[in-house]
């Protein structure tokens, strides 16, 4: 008899435990969590499939660690290179001058952007200030502009054949699977100088820091436009020179203007590498950062879920004992 | 101590500083440059390039030599920049080597029929010139 109370008494206090629960957690953050067992008429998940789920995602974030410390140290690596391939640049600029605003009729665009993806907002930026050069071109020199679209890259070429299909040319891709080379860069110079066009505009993301990333064009005046700057009256520097070879003047400008160009896109294809590897670790820190929450997020509902489920079977069994022993 | 010089390549800034008298291969021939020196802008072609004093070496009569495997020489007002394909400094080149490259390099160049290998042969052949001749002029003077 006293056994017979004492039980229906624990059953009791355990059902008012588990309502007491129940409603804690319904108070609690996990209100939207417990609406969803206990007012049905919604599916959800059972705890097998959110255990699936938790594997996955830990999967997922280690993948995407992994991921951020590979682009870590290649961006490194990178960056070495970066700094001293800028240094030939500098005197090009201060010879040839930099003239973003050169009209030319004939004209040839090159966008570099990476093969592969996952590396954040980088080549749809690039596109973006691509298509607004090429808006800009086809606004001031007007319809008997025909200017080339030519991109460096896989992710370039996708996205501008969608976009700019008429005005695409060609894609170079596959350039980033052995280091970039010096002679590399030349054949791709040579490649874009083969029809004259008038002035070549190299569109790239210059890497600043760690962190910043800037779309920059780079202006390249081919020979003949040069030489047109050269002898207007805005009195370039580069009258100041005698120059002296056994050719003609024009062709030592020419190779001038090649190796100029050669050095750009050189610097262009490293920078935008670095640039590359730096937004993908970037992406992947943030990727990694969700995964944890969600990994949170989840972990919790599936304790409460399991939790919930000892429960209901405890009261079930106390409820069963309590109504034997009444009996 | 009069002329500033800057060596560019490419892939890195290869040497900045200051000499008294420098010697370009030019594709005229060798040309040398003293202090104030009319502006000029040259083609340089594979060759060896010597410079005296300042920096380069410790004493003012001394020759420091560097292979510039082609591009261009730019000179105004004691300023000079030399913007190189490639460029290797005479103490990076081992001596033996060098010379074997090129004993195999000319009869490479003796040996090759038809356009192509002709001018691929010619290009090394002068590339490994250039390098033997730094290392000689390094030894001898």
């Amino acid at each position: 008899m006293a056994l017979r109370n004492a039980a229906s008494f624990l059953g009791q206090r355990l059902v008012g435990a588990a309502e007491l629960g129940i409603s804690a957690a319904k108070s609690g953050a996990g209100e939207a969590l417990t609406n969803a067992f206990v007012t049905d008429g919604v599916r959800h998940a059972s705890n097998q499939a959110v255990k699936q789920r938790i594997r996955a995602i830990k999967n997922i974030g280690k993948i995407t660690k992994a991921m951020k410390m590979v682009a870590a140290s290649k961006m490194k690596n990178a960056q070495v290179a970066v700094e001293q391939s800028r240094g030939i640049v500098n005197p090009f600029v201060r010879l040839f001058g930099d003239h973003p605003g050169v009209e030319g009729k004939a004209g040839v665009t090159v966008a570099v952007t990476s093969d592969r993806g996952l590396c954040g907002g980088l080549n749809s930026n690039i596109t973006k200030y691509t298509r607004a050069l090429l808006k800009l071109d086809t606004a001031t020199a007007g319809e008997a502009a025909s200017t080339k679209l030519v991109s460096i890259g896989d992710k370039g070429r996708s996205q501008l054949m969608r976009a700019e299909g008429r005005l695409f040319s060609y894609a170079i891709a596959d350039t980033y699977k052995v280091r970039v080379t010096f002679a590399q860069a030349s054949l791709i110079a040579e490649e874009l100088l083969k029809n004259n066009p008038e002035v070549v505009k190299v569109m790239f993301n210059k890497f600043r820091s760690a962190i910043s990333f800037k779309p920059t064009l780079a202006t390249v005046l081919t020979p003949e436009t040069l030489e047109k700057q050269l002898t207007e009256p805005t009195g370039n520097r580069l009258d100041a020179y005698e120059i002296e070879a056994t050719h003609e003047r024009s062709d030592v400008m020419r190779d001038l203007a090649e190796f100029q160009l050669a050095a750009t896109l050189y610097n262009a294809m490293l920078e935008n590498n670095c640039s590359e590897h730096a937004s993908r670790m970037s992406a992947m820190e943030n990727s990694t950062k969700s995964a944890g929450e969600m990994l949170g997020k989840l972990t919790l509902e599936y304790n409460r879920k399991r939790q919930a489920t000892i429960t209901t079977e405890l009261i079930e069994i106390i409820a069963g004992a309590s109504a034997l022993m009444d009996a | 101590m009069s002329l500033q010089i800057s060596i560019l390549t490419p892939e890195r800034p290869f040497w900045n500083g200051q000499a008294d008298e420098i010697i370009l291969p030019t594709e005229t021939g060798e040309m040398g440059v003293l202090k104030n020196h009319a502006p000029i802008i040259t083609g340089l072609d594979v060759g060896a390039m010597l410079i005296r004093g300042g920096q380069a070496t410790g004493s003012k009569d001394e020759w420091n030599s560097y292979a510039i495997m082609g591009g261009f020489a730019l000179v105004k007002q004691n300023q000079v920049t030399i913007l190189a394909n490639e460029a290797v400094s005479a103490e990076n080149i081992n001596p033996e080597e060098a010379k074997e490259a090129f004993e195999i390099a000319k009869v490479n160049l003796e040996k090759a029929e038809g356009v192509k290998e002709k001018v691929e042969a010619n290009f090394a052949y002068k590339r490994a010139k250039a390098r033997y001749q730094v290392v000689k002029v390094l030894k001898k003077i």
